[in-house]
């Protein structure tokens, strides 16, 4: 037997204590929040109802879609995902509220895309998800401020940031529309800021600007807009904003009989909202519009195919969109972060797993993800294409050229990237 | 669309909401302390005197008196009166009142002596004065409660805790006794409380100079002459806040300005700028909550405003609605604090009002003030170089006098327990939320220290936690719309308004005052949890609302 002198019997003692006291202040290890032997529990609100839903109320729809074809395949390590989902109606106050509801009373894991930049920052700042340790997974805003990891740290983004879609914009621009003249309709709010920041970044001269206060945008103030870009001759028109003022602002246009080239943000291309709007799709025909995922009507992709197949069953009679598209994707990289996360997954291991596995998770977009300890960006490109008559997005020459950027001083490149392929049935591996 | 834009409908919800909170006090010549005078009824002792300061004070024992005694600090009363017949809203105008409170002067579902009764009936005393002096009190004010304590314990030596309680003000008086003695008070409860003198006070002055700079410049402020002429011209200035916000109020759909408007409004709205971004904006860059009452920033009108009211006017109504409430007590304080300093005390020289809009606020309240363009000129014309809008310069002395009245730390020195509505337009949150996030770092310290202690002592001793915070929070959404669409003026909802709270919720309180009083330590778990959730408030760690302005 060792012989313990009384100077080492009191520094052994001390760290016992020490470490008595350590265990006795810490809670007993509970099962995390949202999360059971037998499920996972995940929360988002977006705009259910009201005059900016149409589109995106397809979202929870789509990914439930997906979240039942996983959980009738295993689900994520046996545990079934569950997804609650409120409606915010696209108010920031609602917003709060109802993430309220989600954390404090239904208890999710983690949120899951919440949409609309306002109510992102709403949230961030009231309910303050950092402060309470709860993940926000993928955002639906591409506003660029969600990727600071300083400031929103249990924050992801997903969709590629308005910056660098402008910047990837005026790339496109100088190789297809040199020398035009060029106008810009966008939101005077965080969403417009990023894409003057872009633009400016680009060097873009724009020979009209116009601003639309968020809420203002109307057949009569759509106008105003026509009013002001043909009288400086525009002949190439970014339009930088939501689907209501692209229905509003091609609409209007359409109806006075300007008819620049129009080229549309990713934001406001959307032929469901714009049909929700009493505004044909036909309007969109062969404007340009940007979008990082394979076009939905694309056969040949084989996550088209599977997510198409999938969704048909789940929600028939339901057009599969862009937004489905992307909603069916967010919830695959979802999965395979809750996969990431171990088989007792907590809210640090998922934020964990997304900043050490998130770059490897597989995806049905034509970029890679860019996660890592100090990178909360996801996608980080587009391609161009321009608009059927009935509204889809189509690769010019069915052929998907990626250009890729960042946020801030970095060069547009056309991508080099090569998605992989598929994991097995599109589960998480 | 219809608005509600009737004058009296919409100061009816100002002034219901605005008189509650308003608890008006005498100043009583000074004279020696009297009594107390006990009448020695049974079941309750009911005893009144003055203190050495001149203030009136009310004591009850009951029978079964258990040693404990409760005492209230009562909210800000206006220091000189308005006359009547000359605002709407107080049509009797607002009187001086000497009474003596021993409990909460408003309780929204009941009455102040039903909550008494309810104390007393569990074996506690209650007692308060009516202070000796009016308007911002809370030096005197300590020392009258610090009479107040020693008289009781002298009248009732079986005395064995002594809880101090205290709303608005009468908040800040209660953690200001309790800051500066914690040896006389075993817990206290503070609802609604005002921050710290300096920076409540430039709160209220900043919003009423904006208000000025935006709707109309010639509302004095500063400078009121001595005397009742002082008084009036104080009278008209709150008189003219109203007119203004009836008339933004009438012109909410339209933003038409006041016609009072000086030359900062005016090219403002020759700009285009709508009258109600400049009202909110002016709630904005003071931190007041833009959720009121009536407003909650979620409802719409079935129909095309569905999602327009709640994202672009409503913020504006419910800033418009709060500025009612604030701001009446805040005129009452600006004419009181000219004339105790005998000059202007306030400066804005140095004020940055561009930098108070926060980034948040910006984005999520854009649609409101009419987007970036509209906030960039609305920020603009609030330049200390534009003569449109010019800067009150304090005087030196004035200022120094000012800035030597006893600002609350938020230090916790005893078991403290905190409530307030989470829209209260004070804005208390602001302040409890910067006092519970202090003390969480004073506490992480103190255990901190607790562990480096049992290394050389190995006995741990666990720091007993001081502060419970529990949020009166509104319903998931309350705006009401009668059958035209027009928003239906609401005088209580909770969780908005000023110092508006249940019988249910001053006592639990009071009760969890007395709780921890006796244990020198607020458990913030289990019955005391359940018990403010069946009171209908919550407790949430991890709150995040925001700081104050300018007490960062």
């Amino acid at each position: 037997m060792t012989r313990m002198n009384r100077r080492t019997l009191i520094s052994a003692s001390a760290v016992l204590a020490v470490a008595a006291l350590t265990a006795t202040s810490l809670p007993a290890q509970a099962a995390e929040v949202g999360v059971s032997s037998t499920s996972i529990t995940l929360g988002m609100t977006l705009p259910m109802t009201g005059t900016a839903s149409p589109g995106y109320n397809k979202i929870p729809g789509a990914m439930k879609a997906y979240f039942d074809y996983l959980n009738a395949n295993g689900g994520v390590n046996g545990r079934s995902i569950n997804l609650k989902v409120e409606d915010d109606q696209y108010v920031p106050t609602q917003a709060v509220a109802k993430t309220n509801k989600l954390i404090l009373q239904d208890k999710v894991m983690a949120l899951l895309a919440p949409l609309g930049t306002a109510n992102n920052k709403a949230v961030a700042a009231s309910v303050n998800p950092a402060r309470r340790g709860v993940p926000v997974l993928f955002v639906n805003t591409g506003f660029s401020g969600f990727a600071d990891t300083k400031k929103y740290p249990t924050t992801y983004a997903i969709l590629p940031s308005y910056v660098m879609e402008a910047k990837i914009m005026a790339e496109y621009i100088k190789d297809n529309f040199a020398g035009k003249t060029l106008g810009l309709v966008y939101q005077d709010d965080d969403f417009g800021t990023d894409a003057l920041k872009g633009f400016t970044q680009a060097g873009v001269t724009f020979a009209a600007k116009v601003a639309y206060a968020s809420g203002s945008q109307s057949a009569t103030t759509a106008a105003g807009w026509v009013s002001k870009l043909s009288a400086a001759k525009c002949d190439v028109v970014i339009l930088f904003g939501v689907s209501s003022a692209t229905a509003a602002g091609l609409g209007t246009a359409a109806a006075l009989k300007y008819a620049p080239q129009w080229i549309l943000g990713s934001v406001g291309g959307d032929a469901t909202t714009i049909k929700a709007a009493g505004v044909p799709a036909g309007v969109l025909y062969n404007a340009v519009g940007a979008s990082f995922a394979p076009a939905t009507t694309d056969a040949t992709d084989e996550y088209v195919k599977l997510f198409s197949d999938i969704y048909a069953k789940a929600v028939p009679g339901s057009a599969f969109d862009n937004n489905v598209l992307i909603g069916m994707n967010t919830a695959f990289v979802a999965a395979q972060a809750l996969k990431a996360a171990g088989t007792n997954p907590t809210r640090a291991s998922l934020l964990a797993a997304i900043d050490s596995k998130g770059s490897t998770f597989a995806s049905a977009a034509l970029l890679p993800l860019n996660y890592s300890k100090t990178s909360h960006v996801g996608y980080n490109g587009y391609w161009f294409g321009k608009y059927s008559p009935t509204g889809d997005l189509k690769p010019v020459d069915g052929k998907y050229v990626l250009y890729t950027t960042d946020s801030g001083s970095g060069a547009v490149v056309k991508s080099t990237w090569t998605r992989p392929a598929m994991p097995a049935k599109g589960l998480p591996q | 669309m219809r608005i509600s834009s009737t004058k009296s409908r919409f100061l009816a919800v100002l002034s219901s909401a605005a008189l509650v909170a308003t608890v008006v006090i005498a100043t009583p010549a000074h004279a020696a302390a009297v009594g107390p005078i006990c009448d020695g009824k049974t079941p309750v002792n009911t005893c009144v005197g003055t203190t050495e300061d001149g203030a009136a004070y009310e004591i009850r024992v009951p029978s079964n008196f258990n040693g404990t005694v409760a005492l209230w600090s009562h909210g800000l009363g206006v220091s000189w009166a308005v006359p009547a017949g000359l605002l709407p809203p107080f049509p009797s105008g607002i009187p001086v009142d000497p009474r003596a409170n021993v409990t909460p002067y408003t309780v929204v579902d009941s009455t102040s002596s039903a909550l008494a009764s309810s104390i007393l009936a569990d074996g506690v005393a209650v007692m308060g004065s009516g202070f000796s002096v009016q308007g911002w009190n809370l030096d005197e004010a300590v020392k009258t409660n610090v009479e107040l304590i020693g008289i009781f314990k002298k009248a009732f030596p079986t005395t064995k805790k002594v809880v101090a309680w205290g709303y608005s003000a009468g908040g800040g008086i209660t953690q200001a006794l309790a800051e500066q003695h914690p040896e006389l008070v075993d817990a206290v409860a503070i609802i609604d409380p005002v921050a710290p003198v300096q920076a409540n006070q430039k709160l209220l002055m900043d919003a009423l100079w904006l208000f000025k700079t935006y709707f109309d410049p010639t509302m004095k402020l500063t400078g009121y002459s001595a005397g009742k002429a002082g008084d009036m011209e104080a009278t008209a200035d709150i008189g003219k806040m109203y007119s203004i916000l009836a008339s933004i109020g009438a012109n909410i759909s339209t933003g038409a300005w006041p016609t009072t408007a000086g030359p900062a409004g005016k090219a403002l709205e020759a700009a285009g700028v709508p009258s109600r971004s400049a009202m909110l904006m002016c709630a904005l860059l003071v931190g007041m909550p833009v959720q009121s009452a009536s407003y909650d920033n979620i409802s719409g009108p079935d129909g095309a405003l569905k999602l327009t009211f709640p994202l672009a006017v409503s913020p504006a109504l419910a800033s418009l609605e709060n500025f009612g409430v604030a701001l009446t007590a805040g005129l009452s304080m600006a004419r009181e604090w000219d004339a105790k300093f005998g000059a202007n005390w306030y400066d804005n020289t140095k004020t940055n009002y561009a930098a108070q809009l926060s980034e948040t606020d910006q984005v999520v309240y854009n649609a409101a003030l009419s987007g970036n363009t509209v906030i960039g000129a609305l920020l603009s014309v609030l330049n200390p170089a534009n003569p449109a809008a010019p800067r009150l310069v304090g005087d030196a002395a004035a200022v120094a006098k000012a800035s030597k009245l006893y600002a609350t730390t938020g230090k916790i020195t005893v078991p403290t327990i905190m409530m307030t509505g989470v829209n209260d337009p004070v804005p208390a949150a602001s302040w409890i939320q910067q006092v519970s996030d202090k003390y969480q770092v004073q506490f992480a310290s103190e255990k901190a220290a607790a562990i480096t202690a049992a290394k050389s002592s190995r006995s741990y001793v666990a720091p007993k936690n001081k502060l419970g915070v529990v949020w009166l929070k509104p319903p998931a959404s309350w705006t009401k719309f009668d059958a035209a669409g027009t928003p239906i003026a609401q005088s209580y909802v909770a969780g908005n308004g000023h110092a508006l709270f249940t019988q249910s919720q001053f006592k639990f309180m009071i009760d969890a005052a007395i709780k921890a009083a006796n244990s020198g330590s607020v458990a913030t778990t289990g019955t005391f949890v359940s018990k403010a959730r069946k009171a209908g408030m919550v407790r949430d760690k991890f709150s995040s609302y925001q700081y104050l302005k300018f007490y960062n």
